[in-house]
């Protein structure tokens, strides 16, 4: 037998101790590593940017807002939640009209709990000027609300999580169906904006953007290509990707370099987020796992090989002994 | 007539909304509303349904004293304490509720889930085998995304992988996401369409 | 300190959870259990405050509409799912539920087929738009069953195959991208949040 042969009758627990390894290690000696951005986050990022105020306008008199959906548990929160932070950050720092809202009753505290993440480093921004958590809505009432809302929002959606009636709220103000509150994120592990582009999509017209687990993403280009997704962010790649067009652009000490371009994403003193202080872990936490990530999927390639040479070298001495 | 009554109600519910797509009128929107107010009415009571589906599953293990039975005690003491402690105490931030929730539901939720990273580790040793010409390809593809995905793929084979990647993405996979979708698609369409007419009826429960 | 017991009781319940690599055991069945009873709980006063009393005691006993008691009275049907001489009044809930299926019909239709098939149908002006649309047919044409695969129709339908395998590594490897993001969230929250050894 050789080593190859005996390496297939491994004990899975030793894999379990190399997969545990590959990962801890990367984080807790943390490198740089460049984040490379690609389309579909760009395109979802752009259409947010466009919502922001303008410099001589006031945000509560803005007519654009954005609507963020969280459809799922704790399960999926370590791809998921990065990207609701960096969105949210990216909404508070550019004083982007932003309401949140979910179906499930596990995903209630999760969406507090991103708000409260981010809130804490913007002291400036108001529940109920700048934001609204419209909090936990029972799922029997998904389709009625997500209909509702294409024609009257305080109407649909009654009460935010605070118990205030969303018409007496400022950040209403020239607010009122999906024609201002023009794109719905939906952050899902199983729908990918499903209900949102059958329903709020097909029959309102509104901006549909998906916030996925990697596991769905390779399903939703055909919905991209259409155009019934404006963009997608996909797995803790598209949290990293977002986090990093926030620290580039959104957040950029020059108001004059707040504006996407492809040549700022290229210039490289942006690379150095990971070891930079000045970036505060929450808002890198998935470049942060994506070192990780590297290493895990070489680890995983090298274990295709590894178990493919084996599988070969045993069919080719079967062969032999006829 | 304990089947044709409900639906009859799903028949015409359903024309109704059918309607509803179609004709902007305010008849179709009054209809909306009160569609709306009944839905809000009668939706907290579907919870009911699940809890009475798990009192029942754990008291009845630990009536017939099924192996493990002890545990059914611990999901039962577990959920009444937790609810309890949302009446006594209230479900905003810092609450025993609340509390309950973050540092107990949350983190056994997201592990569960983890454990996966551990058995795909060890179904890619073990089982993923290029045993034909389509399991090379499907291994391939599989292998170039997900060095497109990660920072280090970029390092090993210069920002061509990521262009592949995109390229896999965009094109063959499109298409074959497409193709399913369609399939998909056009089987939902028959399925609602198989309701709405009164010929699926199985989500009536069975019986008379 | 308060926030330290906080986290190292999640800490702890995280490796009850992962114990079950080495094997099953007391530890993580008590887990399990545990977390289907919290999960439970959790939905009953949430179910109350956000559901119950905005839309069935306030309009009732404070706004007086009475009508409302109809739609109450349907949604309590739902418990005689479990019981099987009356189970057929749950239907009743079920049934109104349902009806929304009316504006699937055409909506979905619209969604999921006609939009895709727009998409399909553009012109072909690249041999990137050339592929999709011969992976789109072959795979259409793979998925029509009323025809044997065999001759020059097999062949043309191995195509598709083949395109679906593509399709099929690429959401394969974004699985593997996916489950691992898993793990490194867990990780995260013990060498940071409760070994403190990232800053």
């Amino acid at each position: 037998m050789n080593i190859f042969e005996r390496l297939q009758m491994l004990d899975r627990r030793w894999i379990f101790l190399v997969v545990a390894i590959a990962i801890i290690v990367p984080l807790i000696i943390p490198f740089n590593s460049k984040t490379y951005t690609t389309e579909p986050t760009e395109k979802l990022y752009r259409l947010i940017d466009s919502f922001a105020p303008g410099q001589d306008e006031k945000p509560i008199e803005k007519d654009r807002a954005l609507l963020l959906v969280f459809t799922h548990d704790a399960s999926t929160m370590s791809e998921l939640f990065p990207m609701e932070v960096a969105i949210l950050r990216h909404c508070f720092a550019r004083k982007i009209k932003v309401f949140t809202l979910t179906f499930l009753p596990s995903a209630a505290p999760i969406m507090d709990y991103a708000i409260n993440t981010v809130k804490e480093e913007f002291p400036e921004v108001k529940s109920g000027e700048h934001y609204v958590n419209f909090g936990y809505k029972i799922g029997a009432l998904m389709l009625p609300i997500i209909l509702g809302m294409g024609e009257d929002i305080s109407e649909a959606v009654d009460i935010d999580a605070e118990g205030r009636k969303i018409s007496s709220l400022p950040i209403m103000k020239n607010i009122k169906n999906y024609n201002e509150m023009n794109l719905i994120m939906d952050f899902s592990g199983s729908s990918a904006g499903g209900a949102w582009i059958v329903y709020a999509r097909s029959k309102f017209g509104a901006n549909v953007g998906a916030g996925v687990t990697a596991v769905m993403a390779a399903d939703q280009y055909p919905y991209l290509q259409t155009g019934q997704l404006t963009g997608m962010l996909a797995g803790l790649k598209g949290a990293a990707e977002y986090e990093k067009l926030v620290d580039v652009f959104a957040t950029n000490q020059d108001p004059a370099k707040r504006e996407f371009s492809r040549e700022l994403l290229k210039d490289t003193k942006y690379d150095d987020a990971i070891t930079n202080p000045n970036i505060k872990t929450k808002f890198k936490q998935a470049r942060i796992g994506m070192n990780a990530q590297s290493v895990a999927h070489i680890m995983i390639i090298v274990f295709i090989l590894i178990g493919n040479i084996g599988y070969f070298i045993t069919k080719y001495k079967q062969k032999q002994q006829g | 007539m304990k089947r044709s009554i409900p639906l009859a109600i799903v028949i015409i519910l359903g024309f109704l909304f059918v309607g509803y797509v179609f004709i902007p009128h305010k008849i179709s929107s009054d209809f909306y509303e009160w569609y709306m107010e009944w839905m809000k009415a009668m939706s907290p009571f579907g919870v009911i349904l699940g809890i009475m589906s798990i009192i029942m599953t754990h008291t009845a293990r630990i009536q017939h004293k099924v192996p493990n039975w002890q545990y059914s005690i611990v999901t039962l003491i577990a959920m009444i304490f937790t609810a309890y402690a949302g009446f006594a105490w209230g479900t905003q931030e810092g609450t025993p509720f609340m509390w309950l929730f973050k540092n107990v539901q949350m983190p056994m939720g997201a592990t569960m889930f983890s454990l996966l990273a551990f058995y795909i580790a060890s179904a890619s040793y073990k089982a993923f085998r290029a045993r034909s010409a389509e399991a090379t390809v499907l291994l391939l593809a599989a292998i170039i995304v997900m060095l497109g995905q990660v920072p280090v793929g970029v390092s090993l084979f210069g920002e061509g992988i990521n262009d592949i990647t995109h390229w896999i993405l965009n094109v063959p996979n499109l298409a074959s996401k497409r193709g399913i979708a369609l399939g998909v698609g056009l089987g939902m369409v028959a399925t609602s369409l198989r309701i709405l007419l009164g010929i699926e009826r199985t989500y009536l429960g069975g019986g008379e | 300190m308060f926030e330290i017991v906080s986290n190292w009781v999640a800490a702890f319940l995280t490796l009850c959870i992962f114990s079950f690599l080495y094997k099953d055991n007391p530890f993580y069945r008590f887990a399990e259990y545990l977390f289907v009873g919290v999960t439970a709980g959790y939905t009953i006063p949430l179910t109350w405050e956000m559901a119950f009393i905005p839309y069935v005691y306030r309009p009732l006993f404070l706004q007086h509409k009475f009508i409302l008691l109809i739609p109450a009275f349907i949604g309590i049907l739902y418990i005689f799912t479990f019981n099987r001489k009356l189970n057929w009044l749950s239907r009743y809930p079920i049934a109104f539920g349902m009806g929304m299926v009316g504006m699937g019909v055409p909506l979905s239709m619209h969604a999921s087929v006609l939009v895709q098939m727009r998409g399909a149908m553009i012109p072909i002006e690249s041999i990137n738009s050339l592929l999709v649309f011969i992976g789109t047919i072959t795979i259409l044409l793979y998925f029509y069953f009323s025809k044997a695969h065999t001759g020059t129709y097999g062949k043309v339908v191995k195509i598709g195959i083949w395109y679906m395998m593509i399709g099929f590594g690429a959401s394969f490897g974004y699985t593997v991208m996916a489950r691992i993001s898993l793990l490194i969230g867990r990780i995260q929250f013990l060498v940071s949040d409760v070994l403190h050894i990232i800053k």
